[in-house]
């Protein structure tokens, strides 16, 4: 008897009550890479994550949260910026990746140097010149404020922050940032059509652009050295610092090109400023080198007229619905 | 108060004192440093065999993987066997692998740093967790050791040393595996005296020429393996 009521005291102590949530696969895309299993979503996870990405509780002293460098309404880059600033103005060396699609994404950052997406987040806490901070300075900070604790409780059904618990909390929100409404997907879904001049853009695309930029992700999230002169401030020679192998020096992982049309400027280095600078760069401006990519080679030879095609075509991946979704901007309601 | 929460209350005070009685049954490895067979302490002076002047602030790394081996060639394997040892912490010196262990020990088997699955698995909890400091950020993976003071014979800022070794992925991958015969003497009060002694790790790098080590590679991969020489029992 006596033990009866202390196994049920022990269920109504531990039993937390959350609500599961599930990402969203787009129709004909490949199976996401995050381990769902390992990281189950739940709304209250996910608003936990959201508060986290937004709070600049996570800088050394307090001025710069994840979305000082990743604003969605700009699929959250750093507009504008080529090279972004972090704490007390310290500027780092690239330019701030955008957050879409993570869930199919196998390595993170412009080298790859990240192998999972919770492990992400330790980069710019931890870094210099991003936020300075320790993890386990941030749970510390965290775990005194109320607000935290109550949301940690709701996700996770305990109080205790933990750096694993918050990195999770973070994946979940992260790893929701989905654009797939875009007029490219809403022709794919033979909802809308093309432009005769998207069409004849999307036509190069797939000719000049698709295998490094593979659809429906616009990126094969794997490493190439697109014919960039290094720029001696930077001497950045990317995925080598990682591998340490000189086979890949100069490759930097290609990025997703959805909406492009807002992400400016572009390259590892933000070195150009318009969609048209960039193709430019693929048209004539190749520096050869002997870890070039083998479909860079050969000169593209487009001419005006199908570069203005190509950019056409290209502001057909922007989708408006992600860009400024409500449930992935600030959490007003809990401020 | 009411009588079930009186009851509750006894019923966890009975569950820690079983939970005790267990602990005194199980099987400790305390870990002690040295120097060259003085005993170590964070921040005092030592001269290596090298002739390097040196003083150290951090010594953290992780011992995983226990096994023991039994004289009847039966061998016990601890589950989840992550253990961070930082000097700083006493705490963390000495930790439980098994309870209730009745065989005759003959060897014991561990793993200097954490296997390739933990540095691949995302955030992780305990010893593993990223506030414990050991997780590389810009390029995954956990340190398996992490030492840290100051020579003067370094001509780096403020003198400093810093190794940071680590590595999962092939060739470079660092996690080191040592194996120590045990007899039964070395083992009072359900004790294993490992002992570590820096002065042998030291006495291998000259830090004039070898101080700074922060990535995976060649260089870590000759202080993964120095650091196998250092361990004995005691």
């Amino acid at each position: 008897m006596g033990f009866g009521i202390f196994i049920f005291g022990i269920f109504s102590f531990s039993k937390w009550y959350s609500t599961p949530i599930y990402l969203d696969i787009p129709k004909d895309w490949p199976k996401p890479v995050y381990d769902f299993s390992k990281n189950p979503l739940t709304e209250e996870g996910f608003q936990l994550g959201r508060n986290l990405f937004y709070d600049p509780i996570l800088s050394r002293d307090n001025t710069i949260s994840c979305a000082s460098c990743h604003l969605q309404q700009t699929g959250f880059t750093h507009v504008d910026h080529d090279l972004s600033h972090g704490i007390e103005g310290r500027i780092g060396i690239r330019n701030s990746s955008t957050l879409m699609n993570l869930a199919w994404s196998k390595t993170f950052m412009w080298d790859g140097g990240v192998n999972h997406l919770d492990v992400q987040f330790i980069h710019p806490i931890t870094s210099e010149v991003e936020m300075d901070e320790t993890m386990e300075n941030v749970v510390k900070k965290l775990q005194e404020i109320p607000k935290y604790q109550e949301l940690y409780k709701k996700a996770f059904g305990t109080d205790k922050i933990t750096g694993q618990l918050t990195l999770k909390a973070l994946s979940q929100f992260v790893v929701m940032l989905t654009t797939s409404n875009s007029k490219y997907d809403k022709v794919v879904r033979k909802e809308e059509k093309f432009t005769e001049m998207e069409q004849k853009g999307y036509d190069l695309f797939k000719q000049h652009c698709a295998s490094c930029h593979k659809e429906p992700l616009f990126t094969s999230d794997n490493f190439e050295n697109n014919g960039l002169a290094i720029d001696s401030t930077l001497n950045d020679f990317g995925r080598m610092r990682i591998t340490q192998d000189i086979k890949d020096k100069q490759k930097f992982k290609a990025p997703t090109l959805r909406n492009a049309q807002f992400t400016f400027p572009y390259m590892h280095d933000g070195r150009f400023k318009t969609l048209n600078d960039v193709i430019k760069h693929y048209n004539s401006d190749i520096e050869n080198s002997p870890t070039l990519a083998k479909q860079l080679q050969k000169p593209m030879n487009l001419s005006d007229n199908d570069r203005t095609d190509l950019v056409a075509f290209l502001k057909t991946l922007t989708d408006k619905e992600f860009l400024f979704n409500p449930r992935f901007s600030f959490p007003k309601e809990n401020n | 108060m009411n009588i079930k929460f009186k009851i509750f209350i006894g019923l966890f005070l009975l569950c820690i004192s079983l939970n005790a009685q267990n602990k005194t049954d199980s099987l400790y490895i305390n870990v002690s440093l040295k120097f060259n067979k003085e005993d170590f302490k964070l921040n005092a002076n030592y001269v290596s065999t090298q002739n390097d002047t040196l003083s150290f602030e951090t010594v953290k790394f992780y011992l995983t993987g226990f096994q023991l081996e039994f004289k009847d060639q039966s061998t016990y394997t601890e589950n989840n066997s992550y253990h961070l040892i930082d000097v700083e912490n006493p705490e963390t010196m000495q930790f439980s692998i098994a309870n209730h262990i009745n065989k005759e020990i003959t060897s014991i088997k561990f793993k200097i740093g954490v296997d390739s699955l933990a540095s691949v698995s995302g955030a992780l909890e305990g010893d593993l967790d990223a506030t414990k400091g050991m997780y590389w950020a810009w390029q995954s993976g956990l340190i398996n050791f992490k030492i840290e003071g100051q020579s003067p014979s370094c001509k780096t800022r403020k003198n400093k040393f810093q190794f940071h070794v680590g590595g999962y992925l092939e060739p470079y991958y660092s996690m080191k595996s040592i194996e120590i015969p045990i007899i039964k003497s070395q083992i009072p009060n359900n004790k294993i005296n490992l002992v570590l002694d820096l002065g042998k790790l030291f006495s291998e790098i000259s830090l004039k020429e070898t101080n700074t080590i922060m990535i995976p590679g060649k260089e870590a991969m000759k202080i993964a393996d120095l650091t196998t020489k250092i361990f004995s029992i005691e």
